[in-house]
């Protein structure tokens, strides 16, 4: 890390300090969602609790099954003043998560967005190298996650170079001349993991291409790469030794949670909650708290979500907190294990619809 | 337009030549309506069924193996007994599509449609797995001893998604079966049928429950044991999502009885599922917290308890305003009315079986009378909602299965 990024850390806060600092805005905006949003309030009445209940941690706060957001409509600010409908359709198919956002929440998620990555990029705008093809975000009408994703990170580095053509096949000529002018400066590398690994990683090992300067953020899951047995180790071990490439971040966010992402530290053993957010790891069992080491299903907290209700989210990904206030920073970090089956009935019905019959 | 025969076990055959397969008189001429061929044939499958292996393995292909026993299909048969002016036949060929996901009532469908005499053609899903592939194999093993015209004129077959063999077969069937959604039969739908032929369709239903509470309170540890017991088998055996596997909940007598009552219940139930070792995947207890949230949050129900992952019960805001759709396995709105009358606004034509426990026959004709067909297809007792029977839907199967025939006892 340089200086420049320690000075503007978004990752300093102790989970003892981030407790204190977080659960008195969590509790407020709880109070804010459920006076602001009628079927977030119905859920909390259902459950129990009650206007006004006070909360001894971050972890006795109710939270949402993220899926909420596919099958209610879930605003805390009049129709007339959604600025932005952020949609998702995950991977399942059934349906597309629906956030809404008015003019303060919106610049708030790209504000936020921004200063947590600063940390590891400074704040100079960096030239910056896309893992992607420049037709991702060209037709907006039909506009994917991977493209709102794509054009979100776009703001963050300069100068920008697409490393696959229109037809999706890798343009090494582009990727030379980049290096060339900016190649001996940091620049940023953004892109969805496996397309990290297919189009950029094989890509530059393959032309001896060197990459030492560069910044790597990406995210979207280790799926793909499974077959191919690469994991994040090997992710890194790979980089680092094929193409020089050692300041690697992952991320884990989601668009239910817009503008919060729990990024991966330096030494790339774990994910970081930034200041103004915080993971619990609940037993599915029980519901409680699983202790360090003890996987379970992730819940994201953040205070940035006031125009829905989306600051305290059950996740259907699965967890692990490898250590609190002991790593490369401070406050929880964790890992992520994979995803939760869909949860399958055998009813009568069904005979034709659904995936494939 | 290929498709895979799985009964007689077979390759991939052409869907033309398997309608004119099946057109072709087999040996000891056509079928009768409960031809002996068949009928044997169905008792050796039974036999196959009941075997303690399988029916350890699957407790549901023993309820099937004993739906199929000699003595019971003599008394289907019976049921659609004529008289003397008034002959029964088969249709002809009857197109079945049951459901991907409940294994065995493909079987049911068929095996009362070949009793009745016909030529049948069943889709069997792709999806299907498990109880459905040992059916097959029973159907196989027990074809080495039947008549030849069992093989002739019975096809199980799977496909994937395929507008043109669904084509195919629905317009050259005499019957459509169609189990399933609303969506998947509206989908089959899609397909004409031969001006003379029609459709069974099974759309998607909804079941509940009701208790006396007079009854529960009356009831010793045994019954209200045994009550539990029943429940459970009724709505955890298929997750719940069953068409038959009661959803909500009636508590009928007096409120504050009931509330007593329904703690008790649920404390009852709780121990049978800990008994019988149930399991909520996470992925189920999680898609259990969606539905009990969202009909919070539309404002159905106004409070949720759960009882450990298993058992979560949902108080309704208007006992009329019940969510009809699958909520996750062991999610039991509930409700207390004063009198099975109260049920009568609340019921619609989606509505298939009521469970219920602790009241008089007489009550529940009455409530049937009051109901007028209008919804409700079957009320049972707990523990039968999942017991197939030959009239379902509020269909009696044997007959839709057949035609009439009519020669006056006196023709001049």
């Amino acid at each position: 890390m340089t200086d420049s990024s320690l000075n503007d850390s978004l990752f300093r806060l102790s989970q003892a300090e981030r407790e204190a600092a977080l659960l008195p805005v969590l509790t407020e905006l709880t109070e804010h969602h459920r006076a602001a949003c009628e079927p977030y309030g119905r859920i909390l009445s259902s459950l129990g609790v009650d206007p006004g209940t006070g909360f001894d941690g971050i972890a006795d706060l109710p939270w949402l099954p993220v899926r909420m957001f596919k099958t209610h409509e879930l605003r805390s600010v009049a129709e007339d003043e959604v600025f932005k409908i952020l949609t998702s359709s995950g991977t399942t198919g059934t349906g597309a998560s629906r956030i809404y956002l008015d003019k303060d929440a919106a610049a708030a998620q790209t504000r936020m967005l921004g200063a947590t990555l600063r940390t590891v990029l400074g704040n100079e705008r960096l030239p910056m190298l896309m893992v992607d093809t420049v037709s991702i975000i060209r037709n907006r009408r039909s506009f994917s996650a991977r493209g709102a994703g794509v054009l979100g990170m776009a703001n963050f580095g300069r100068k920008h170079v697409y490393v696959l053509d229109e037809n999706d096949r890798p343009d090494i000529e582009a990727v030379r001349r980049f290096l060339a002018e900016h190649g001996d400066r940091p620049f940023l590398i953004f892109g969805f993991t496996f397309m990290v690994w297919l189009y950029l990683y094989e890509v530059a090992r393959d032309h001896g291409l060197d990459l030492s300067n560069g910044i790597l953020i990406h995210s979207g899951g280790w799926k793909k790469l499974i077959d191919r047995s690469v994991d994040n180790a090997e992710f890194r071990r790979r980089f680092a030794a094929d193409t020089g490439l050692t300041r690697i971040h992952n991320y884990y966010g989601m668009i239910e949670q817009i503008g919060t992402v729990f990024l991966e530290g330096p030494s790339g053993d774990s994910l970081y909650c930034p200041d103004f957010a915080d993971v619990v790891i609940r037993d599915p069992e029980t519901w409680a708290e699983q202790p360090v080491g003890e996987p379970g299903l992730i819940e994201v907290v953040s205070t940035l979500p006031r125009s829905y209700p989306g600051h305290v989210l059950l996740t259907e990904d699965l967890g692990v907190v490898n250590g609190i206030d002991d790593g490369d920073w401070p406050g929880k970090h964790f890992s992520v294990l994979g995803r939760l089956p869909k949860a399958e009935a055998r009813g009568c019905s069904d005979t034709f619809t659904g995936a494939a019959a | 337009m290929k498709i895979t025969q799985r009964f007689p076990a077979g390759g991939e055959v052409e869907v033309a030549d398997l309608l004119a397969a099946v057109a072709e008189e087999p040996d000891g001429g056509p079928l009768r309506f409960g031809d002996e061929r068949i009928v044997d044939f169905l008792v050796a499958f039974a036999r196959k069924l009941l075997a303690p292996t399988t029916a350890r393995r699957f407790p549901e292909l023993a309820s099937l193996g004993f739906f199929l026993r000699r003595g019971e299909i003599a008394k289907a048969l019976a049921g659609a007994a004529t008289d003397d002016s008034t002959l029964r036949f088969p249709r002809g060929l009857v197109f079945h599509v049951p459901p991907a996901n409940v294994d065995t009532i493909f079987v049911y469908s068929w095996a009362l449609s070949a009793l009745a005499g016909n030529r049948n053609v069943v889709r069997i899903s792709p999806r299907s797995a498990g109880a459905a592939q040992t059916v097959i194999e029973a159907l196989n093993e027990a074809l080495a001893d039947a008549h030849p015209a069992v093989a002739r004129t019975q096809r199980m077959v799977t496909y994937d998604r395929d507008d043109a063999t669904t084509a195919a077969l629905s317009a050259g069937c005499d019957l459509r079966v169609v189990w399933g959604g609303d969506r998947a039969v509206t989908e089959v739908r899609k397909h004409p049928l031969a001006p003379h032929s029609r459709d069974l369709t099974f759309p998607d239903r909804a079941s509940f429950a009701a208790i006396s509470v007079a009854a529960w309170q009356a009831g010793d540890r045994r019954w209200r044991r045994d009550t539990a017991i029943g429940f459970y088998n009724d709505s955890y055996w298929f997750d719940q999502a069953a068409c038959a596997s009661p959803r909500t909940v009636f508590w009928v007598g007096d409120p504050a009885a009931a509330a007593v009552a329904r703690e008790e219940f649920v404390a009852e139930l709780s121990a049978v599922v800990v008994e019988k070792a149930f399991v909520t995947e996470p992925a189920m207890a999680v898609q259990k917290r969606v539905s009990a949230y969202g009909v919070a949050a539309d404002g159905l129900v106004h409070s949720i308890r759960f009882a450990g992952n298993a058992v979560a019960t949902l108080e309704l805001t208007r006992p009329s305003d019940v969510p009809r759709e699958w909520l996750g396995a062991g999610t039991f709105p509930m409700a207390t009315i004063a009198s099975l009358a109260d049920l009568v606004p609340v019921i619609e034509r989606k509505d298939q079986t009521l469970s219920c426990a602790g009241f008089d026959r007489a009550e529940l004709v009455e409530l049937a009378h009051a109901l007028a067909g209008r919804g409700i297809d079957r009320i049972v007792g707990f523990g039968s909602a999942l017991t197939f029977a030959g009239t379902w839907d509020g269909y009696d199967l044997v007959r839709e299965f057949s035609r009439l025939v009519t020669v006056p006892t006196t023709v001049s």
